[in-house]
């Protein structure tokens, strides 16, 4: 449970996130949504622990910043790829500190590249493969460190649509082990589709939060995108966010 | 498992291997396995010379060649050399005033005042970057201008006392020619310590290869762990630069070598790459004394003759892998 109160944030006397209140239950797949500079970013980097603030941000009773013990994965929108490193040695960080730095057994490396169907590509430069199989590569990360709380920044934006799919149904499947995900998304026919909870953001503040179905239609969804957003709802009951053509 | 005991093994080798050639060849031939029937002078050879010469190219290569795979990390730049901070140019600048202030005999002196001078220039490349725990780019931007500084202050020095250029000169070159028991003792001392602190780091620093907020998350500092992998590499190269001089390349070439046989870029393999390092300096040292003998070719002049094709080739390589 994470519980965020009266929180700001401003860089150089520019307000970043403005007076957020948030409570985030575990085991929940929770969507940021909101228009390019609306905070989303930060407001991972905050529950992430790298980014300073005013006002509180707990995780189960204890301050987040800079807590060096608590168990948090982080993906960043563009990850820094090292040079010369392969798939193999790039995964394997992700048990480093659960291994105390230590040897880290092979077999549980092969067991997360084949959770993510990438065991084939162990041997392969980063700098080789696609933007999708790097997605997986990041997932096979995050599986290996096997932390409670699971950050993610746009895990999909680089993917065509097939890919897309694959690669939320991994993260579901975190979630159905019992992991909590905060994720942003600019896709929100995909955010209604997976998540459980969405957060509304626009310049800094919090719109509107609640449950996926209900949020997604939403007044203030529309207003976040200054009414530039149509929604639908199929047969199906499925939900579908289109962008409005000027 | 199978593969480091095979690297360590192979690495340990090479090292000893290359350690009894070095003492056994040269301009006079010595036999060490047959020490008992030596006389007195080739004992003197042996064991003043050649010995202490070898252990200082062991001591100096490990050191360049840790602490150029260390910079590499921190700066994510495969690219990056020891000498980037300004260790060089402050050591030379170092080295400089003490060999030409001609009015007392501060010569001696000389490995003191570029251990000085290499440790302030980085330290100022460190303060110049605005907070000491800045970005890795803008400390790489500062250690470059400290450099220049330092240069232009070493060739005003320099002019004007041109008398004492060749000392700086061949100083500059790179040489073990001085190398001593003495000098072996106090280099190993520092160089030990240094590498003791990156072999203890070594399985953390992968993480540095990736962004801050990453490394957070996978339970590393990445700030502090920068300082302490920055300082321990900066002690060891400037130990490296006051007890032989300038000697290039070794800090580029090696760590590279070491991940072109492993396909690895871990820093784990930092002790195999430390021991590469004094394997190629101690090659080096035996090329230089023996190439054109009995004279001397200056070492940092063999390495770089070695080391700058070997640069252009990963630059090439690097420059194909990114289309």
């Amino acid at each position: 449970m994470i519980e965020l109160n009266n929180l700001s944030i401003s860089i150089n006397s520019k307000l970043i996130l403005n007076n957020i209140d948030l409570n985030i239950e575990s085991c929940k797949w929770i969507c940021l949504v909101g228009p390019n500079g609306a905070g989303k970013s930060s407001l991972l980097k905050v529950l992430l622990g790298s980014l300073e603030y005013s006002g509180s941000a707990k995780e189960n009773g204890i301050e987040i910043f800079r807590n060096s013990k608590r168990s948090v994965a982080y993906v960043p929108q563009n990850p820094e790829i090292p040079l010369g490193m392969r798939v193999f040695e790039y995964v394997a960080l992700g048990a480093g500190k659960s291994n105390r730095w230590g040897k880290v057994e092979s077999r549980l490396i092969y067991e997360a590249l084949e959770r993510t169907e990438i065991y084939g590509l162990q041997k392969r430069l980063l700098t080789e493969i696609s933007g999708g199989e790097f997605q997986r590569v990041l997932l096979s990360r995050i599986f290996l460190q096997n932390a409670d709380l699971i950050l993610l920044d746009e895990p999909t934006s680089a993917l065509d649509l097939h890919q897309q799919i694959s690669v939320l149904s991994k993260i579901e499947d975190l979630k159905v082990a019992g992991k909590t995900i905060v994720s942003t998304m600019h896709d929100l026919t995909l955010a209604a589709m997976y998540a459980d909870e969405i957060v509304i953001l626009k310049d800094g503040s919090i719109l509107k939060t609640g449950r996926a179905d209900e949020i997604v239609h939403a007044t203030e969804l529309k207003q976040a995108f200054n009414n530039q957003i149509n929604v639908y709802t199929l047969d199906s009951g499925n939900t579908v966010i289109f962008p409005e053509r000027n | 498992m199978k593969i480091r005991v095979r690297l360590a093994l192979i690495s340990l080798i090479v090292l000893l291997l290359t350690l009894l050639i070095s003492i056994n060849v040269g301009p006079i031939k010595i036999n060490s396995f047959n020490y008992g029937n030596l006389d007195q002078l080739h004992r003197t050879i042996l064991l003043d010379i050649r010995i202490p010469r070898a252990l200082l190219a062991l001591i100096v290569g490990s050191a360049l060649a840790t602490s150029g795979a260390v910079y590499q990390t921190v700066f994510r730049n495969p690219l990056a050399d020891p000498y980037l901070l300004g260790a060089a140019a402050g050591a030379g600048l170092g080295a400089t005033i003490a060999l030409t202030n001609s009015s007392s005999d501060i010569s001696a002196l000389l490995p003191i005042f570029a251990f000085a001078g290499a440790i302030s220039a980085v330290f100022i490349s460190f303060l110049i970057s605005g907070k000491f725990f800045a970005e890795p780019s803008t400390l790489l931007l500062s250690g470059i201008a400290i450099g220049s500084f330092a240069t232009a202050v070493q060739t005003f020095l320099q002019q004007r006392h041109s008398n004492s250029l060749r000392p700086v000169y061949s100083w500059i070159l790179g040489e073990l020619t001085a190398a001593s028991w003495s000098t072996v003792k106090w280099a190993g001392l520092y160089v030990g310590l240094a590498l003791t602190v990156l072999f203890t780091i070594r399985a953390k620093l992968d993480v540095l290869l990736l962004s801050d907020e990453e490394a957070l998350s996978l339970g590393v500092n990445a700030n502090q762990l920068r300082v302490i992998a920055l300082a321990a590499a900066t002690f060891a190269t400037a130990t490296a630069v006051s007890a032989s001089g300038l000697i290039g390349f070794v800090g580029i070439v090696v760590p590279h070598l070491v991940k072109g046989i492993t396909h690895q870029v871990t820093n784990k393999n930092l002790p195999y790459i430390a021991m590469t390092g004094a394997s190629f300096l101690i090659l080096a040292d035996l090329g230089a004394r023996t190439l054109l003998s009995p004279a001397e070719l200056p070492i940092g002049v063999l390495t770089a003759f070695i080391g700058a094709p070997f640069f252009i080739g990963i630059l090439r390589r690097r420059r194909l892998g990114a289309k």
